[in-house]
């Protein structure tokens, strides 16, 4: 039994099936993943009992490296079962201000053992990004920075007055223009032109640079430039049920881990300044990946060194 | 931006002058064209070295983030590889080999978008380094495998190289290894899993097995010219995991 199990054919044979399956899911399979069938399970299972038997077929004679290599193949899908089987993952939607313990995943929603309220929310970019003003005038285009106050000079001689720049255009209840947030959204130029002896003053969309394309001697466009975003934070607070209080910064790539639950910075909403959405995960398997990934790496060197 | 490109330019035309030396030490039969392409092999790692380091100063950051500036890195291995291998086996055909390799490679990377863009937020981080420079050292090793088995078969000098396909394919299998392991561990900080199925994953775990089935097939004894076909087509498991998965399929790894 341990023989057969342990045979290199074996081995071989599980590879091709292996190949197989992804090539099938790369190429035909646009449903849902063939990763998390029962027969992909079985192919794993299977290539774990292979290694495994043929680690302790030579347990004996074989030199350190092999057997600690092989264990951490053996271990690390162990390990991938454990996350295949008791990984929990939800989203935690969180609005400033407001405390939560709510997360959802797509189809149920769960309480968490603690509350996490957000302070603040914050998008970092790499510089502050510029709205730039183009106007094509007889087939030629110039290009302004917008600067709320200064004046433009066209090629053509005409006048264009900048009169304010907005990050994201908003309106209130009473027509009031407004930042929605501080963030560069939806990006706005209001300007006073000079059409057919009369003054206009017309507002300009970043997101929408068709706008007043007719009624001009010349186009106007406006659009923003630099907008790359560096990172997002979120200033938090996690509250436990036993009154101790957590104070975090999580951003992409620096997440929290607390308790045995992991909360990420997953993303955020452009048009609302105060939400922020974070993933919260509980996946004891990975331990146990990462003590695989140790002999793993600890035998392939100690392999090279042979 | 000048600078750096006329370092990474001359690397180009020095390694093409290498293989042009070796190309004539064949069809002239003079010894003597060895040394020249070493020398060529030499300066152009040291050019394409200093177009790194200008690279890295003018960027501010690891120059490793999209697909040709880890295919410069990638071939910044090559030379070393293929220095360290010749050197050690005492075999010259090595050098011909790296040559042909990184000639191959500046030709791709010519092919590739230039334009240098900021870190998105999940590429910010410590794990790039490591995750990419493993990950590209072991497609190095890889590619230098690869031209050195074609090059042994047509020839018919497999038996020549066999042991030293057995190191590169070696080297790079530990170096991947470490590439995948250290990309799991990041992708758990930065995606929240260490493991998700995205293309690139999937492909270079199947890139892993068929190296790991082709060191295995080689422990059972299969030699020669079989062995030098298989590392052939491992090394395409290898172009379609760093190429294929980025131009012709959509995942998480989309910038390189």
């Amino acid at each position: 039994m341990l023989r057969a199990l342990s045979s290199l054919y074996l081995f071989f044979s599980l590879c091709a099936l292996l190949a197989a399956a992804f090539i099938y899911q790369t190429v035909f399979n646009t449903g849902v993943p063939v990763y998390g069938t029962p027969w992909f399970a079985a192919l794993g299972l299977a290539l774990a009992a292979n290694i495994a038997a043929c680690s302790l077929r030579r347990l004996k004679t074989a030199p350190a490296h092999f057997t600690l290599l092989h264990a951490g193949l053996v271990i690390i899908i162990a390990g991938a079962f454990a996350t295949r089987f008791y990984r929990f993952e939800a989203k935690l939607p969180l609005h400033t201000g407001a405390a939560s313990s709510k997360v959802y995943t797509q189809d149920a929603s769960y309480e968490l053992p603690f509350s996490v309220s957000l302070k603040d929310f914050r998008l970092e970019y790499y510089a502050e990004p510029r709205g730039r003003i183009t106007v094509q005038e007889n087939g030629a285009a110039r290009v302004f920075d917008a600067r709320e106050g200064e004046t433009i000079t066209t090629a053509g001689g005409a006048t264009i007055k900048v009169l304010r720049v907005t990050r994201d255009f908003g309106l209130t209840a009473k027509n009031e223009v407004i930042d929605k947030s501080p963030y560069w959204h939806n990006p706005a130029v209001r300007l006073e032109l000079l059409s057919g002896g009369k003054k206009k003053k017309l507002w300009f969309f970043g997101n929408f640079p068709g706008m007043h394309g007719q009624d001009l001697p010349y186009r106007v466009s406006y659009a923003v430039e630099g907008a790359e975003i560096k990172n997002f934070y979120s200033s938090i607070l996690v509250k436990l049920s036993t009154g101790t209080e957590i104070s975090a910064e999580v951003s992409v790539n620096t997440p929290l881990r607390y308790g045995g639950y992991t909360l990420y910075q997953t993303s955020y909403d452009p048009s609302d300044a105060g939400y922020s959405l974070l993933t919260v995960t509980m996946d004891r398997g990975v331990w146990v990946v990462y003590a695989g990934f140790s002999l793993l790496l600890l035998g392939i060197f100690l392999w090279l060194r042979k | 931006m000048a600078a750096q490109i006329t370092f990474i330019n001359a690397a180009f035309a020095l390694s093409l002058a290498a293989l042009g030396a070796c190309a004539a030490g064949y069809v002239f039969k003079r010894r003597g064209t060895a040394a020249v392409a070493a020398w060529a092999m030499g300066l152009a790692w040291a050019a394409l070295t200093t177009g790194l380091g200008l690279l890295w100063h003018a960027l501010g950051r690891p120059p490793l983030s999209n697909q040709y500036e880890s295919l410069l890195a990638m071939l910044w291995f090559i030379y070393p590889l293929s220095f360290y291998f010749s050197r050690r086996t005492g075999k010259p055909e090595m050098l011909p080999a790296g040559a042909l390799a990184a000639c191959l490679l500046f030709g791709a990377a010519a092919l590739l978008d230039k334009t240098p863009r900021p870190l998105m937020p999940a590429l910010r981080s410590n794990w790039l380094t490591i995750h990419v420079l493993a990950c590209m050292a072991a497609y190095a090793a890889f590619a230098v495998a690869a031209v050195a088995a074609a090059w042994a078969l047509a020839k018919k000098k497999t038996e020549v190289l066999a042991d030293f396909l057995l190191r590169l394919a070696k080297t790079g299998f530990a170096f991947l290894t470490l590439g995948i392991i250290t990309g799991s561990v990041w992708a758990d900080t930065a995606w929240g899993a260490w493991w998700s199925w995205d293309p690139k994953e999937t492909w270079s775990l199947l890139t892993w097995l068929g190296y790991a089935a082709a060191l295995h097939l080689r422990k059972k004894g299969l030699r020669g010219a079989k062995f030098s076909i298989i590392l052939l087509g491992c090394f395409a498991l290898v172009l379609f995991t760093y190429f294929g998965v980025n131009f012709l399929l959509s995942g998480m790894h989309s910038y390189g």
